[in-house]
């Protein structure tokens, strides 16, 4: 059975960090859309976003747990251009 | 009989020396604050401005009668619901945050009062406690009875009982600056950071606004309210002339640190009133102009006059002026119902203007209220689709500052995270933290919402927590003023450029 991880996720363009629930067993990229759509209000979708956890570019097929991210860490959605 | 001049002097400054007890037992360190020096350090306590209680009795006496009067003339339901819907969204955040605000100053006051380190001090505290407590009654008796017309107002006496995320952070700071503070630092954090820098933010710009906006009564309660700020506030400059002798780098890390505390708390009292809730046509100025010309300047030469420099976090407070309160809005917009108030998108006119006023960053907060308008467009307007034009992800929080993770930019969010004694924190910026990382023993063990949430304290579920935890109802929590039927919005997309 996974277990939830909080993480504070910021996607670029938005206005405020928004708290993420992540499976363990989810990618960084279903993550990454979650917070896509957690935004949503605010910030239009896009199809190339990467996924950054401690200013380091995340393997989208990584899985949370596989990535390293743990309870309450930071991590980003930016668009792909600005890398 | 002495004259007012020969007795007041007398009246004004009697301290003695003690004989049964020791002087640092009557004035203990952790109540009368650092530096802990003898009485003779502080005996030439000298106030710019001298008033005797029977001078101060009769003043204020005539300055409530000038009140009540205008409350007679115009404070009647009929004139408040002449005013513009945004103009009274933002009497309803000053009508909740400023009256038991207020009232936190009267038992820091009182801490003056009683161990402020000179007999002068301990009276000009004295008369600045009944000031707060005028003020303290004043916006509670012209804003209450509104509650019967409008349910949003009864937030004047409840804001501060509830845990409604602002008044999580509100608590936060005032509770620090005020009602747990030390003489000391409640004279440097209060009476000379927050009254002589700050309030003019409300005192002289939110005045100015209720003028243009036609709110005589507002305008009329602040400047009263100001004319006490400015005797009372009198105290921090003597206390800070004695610290500075003995102490220059605290007196300079209370100034810093109460200057970004008021900062972060003035930003959205203020910013949002000046920036977004007063009618484009009845603007005189933006929030930033206003900081400029009334704030900024005035601080630093009051910092240049002490030998003190700016703050280490200057240029980043100078880049917030641009962004910050407009990150705050739109977050708070899209996430109203946690709120007590009604909120209004920016038309294409005010966008323009805020363009001009804030050309460095708007690009980027127009592209999200365009994307907020579409939202509203794709729903079509009513007050139905309210909660179809809003967040249902959790926001997070500055474990120091306790307002929303919104600072930085929307490109470069400056949120950063701390591992402590084996607890994580995170900060909405590098002065938030510094702060926590100064005195972490005073701030570690305040939970922030999301770890109430996370706890179990506070319910995970949006409508439970608006309702169970920060004590809104469908009635009262924040929606759009006009629930997105806008004009201009109906017509065309925005043409903002």
């Amino acid at each position: 059975m996974y277990m939830s991880i909080p993480l504070y996720g910021f996607l670029e363009g938005d206005t405020l960090g928004l708290l993420m629930l992540a499976e363990e067993g989810e990618t960084v990229l279903q993550l990454a859309r979650k917070l896509q759509d957690a935004a949503n209000i605010r910030v239009p979708h896009s199809d190339n976003v990467d996924f950054l956890y401690d200013g380091k570019a995340i393997d989208p097929g990584l899985t949370v747990v596989q990535a390293g991210l743990q309870a309450l860490d930071r991590f980003d959605v930016i668009r792909r251009h600005t890398l | 009989m002495l004259n007012r001049e020969e007795w007041l002097p007398l009246a004004r400054k009697l301290d003695w020396d003690y004989t049964y007890v020791r002087e640092d037992e009557v004035f203990p360190q952790v109540i009368s604050g650092h530096p802990w020096l003898p009485h003779a350090e502080w005996k030439d306590w000298e106030e710019s401005f001298k008033t005797s209680y029977r001078e101060y009795v009769d003043n204020q006496y005539e300055k409530d009668m000038a009140v009540y009067a205008v409350r007679d003339a115009i404070g009647r339901l009929e004139n408040i619901q002449k005013l513009a819907a945004p103009w009274l969204n933002s009497l309803k955040v000053h009508a909740a945050a400023l009256p038991l605000a207020e009232f936190t100053g009267v038992i820091g006051s009182l801490r003056g009062a009683r161990f402020g380190r000179d007999s002068a001090w301990r009276t000009m505290s004295t008369f600045g406690a009944l000031d707060e407590y005028r003020h303290t009654q004043i916006p509670l008796l012209l804003f209450h009875p509104l509650v019967r017309w409008d349910s949003q107002f009864d937030w004047a006496h409840k804001f501060y009982h509830t845990n409604n995320w602002f008044a999580v952070a509100a608590r936060h700071f005032f509770d620090e600056l005020t009602t747990g503070q030390n003489a000391i630092e409640f004279a440097i954090g209060t009476n000379f950071v927050l009254e002589t820098g700050f309030t003019n933010l409300q005192f002289v710009g939110l005045a100015s606004l209720a003028r243009e906006s036609s709110d005589h009564m507002f305008e009329r309660m602040v400047t009263s309210i100001q004319t006490d700020e400015a005797r009372h506030a009198q105290i921090g400059h003597p206390v800070l002339e004695v610290m500075m002798k003995h102490d220059p780098e605290y007196v300079q890390y209370l100034l810093d640190k109460w200057f970004w505390r008021s900062w972060r708390m003035f930003s959205i009292l203020t910013g949002l009133s000046t920036d977004y809730l007063t009618a484009l046509e009845q603007r005189p100025y933006s929030f930033k102009e206003f900081m400029e010309e009334w704030i900024i300047d005035q601080y630093l030469r009051t910092l240049d006059e002490f030998g003190l420099k700016k703050p280490w976090y200057w240029d980043i407070f100078e880049d917030e002026l641009n962004i910050y309160h407009h990150a705050i809005y739109a977050s708070a917009y899209t996430y109203r119902a946690t709120l007590w108030f009604d909120f209004v998108i920016p038309s294409p006119a005010e966008r323009k203007w805020l363009r001009q006023k804030y050309p460095k960053y708007w690009d980027d907060m127009d592209a999200v209220w365009e994307q907020v308008a579409e939202r509203w467009r794709t729903v079509g307007p009513g007050a139905a689709n309210e909660l179809a034009v809003h967040g249902s992800a959790m926001p997070t929080f500055c474990d120091l500052c306790q307002l929303p993770l919104s600072a930085g930019t929307p490109r470069k969010n400056t949120a950063n995270v701390l591992t402590k004694d084996g607890r994580k924190y995170i900060f909405c910026s590098a002065p938030c933290r510094w702060i926590f990382l100064r005195e972490p023993e005073r701030y570690a063990n305040h939970k922030d919402l999301v770890k109430r949430v996370l706890s179990g304290e506070a319910p995970a579920h949006l409508p439970d927590l608006l309702t169970e935890y920060f004590r809104l109802t469908p009635d009262t929590w924040g929606k759009d003023v006009y629930h997105g039927a806008y004009e201009w919005l109906a017509t065309k997309k925005a043409s903002v450029a």
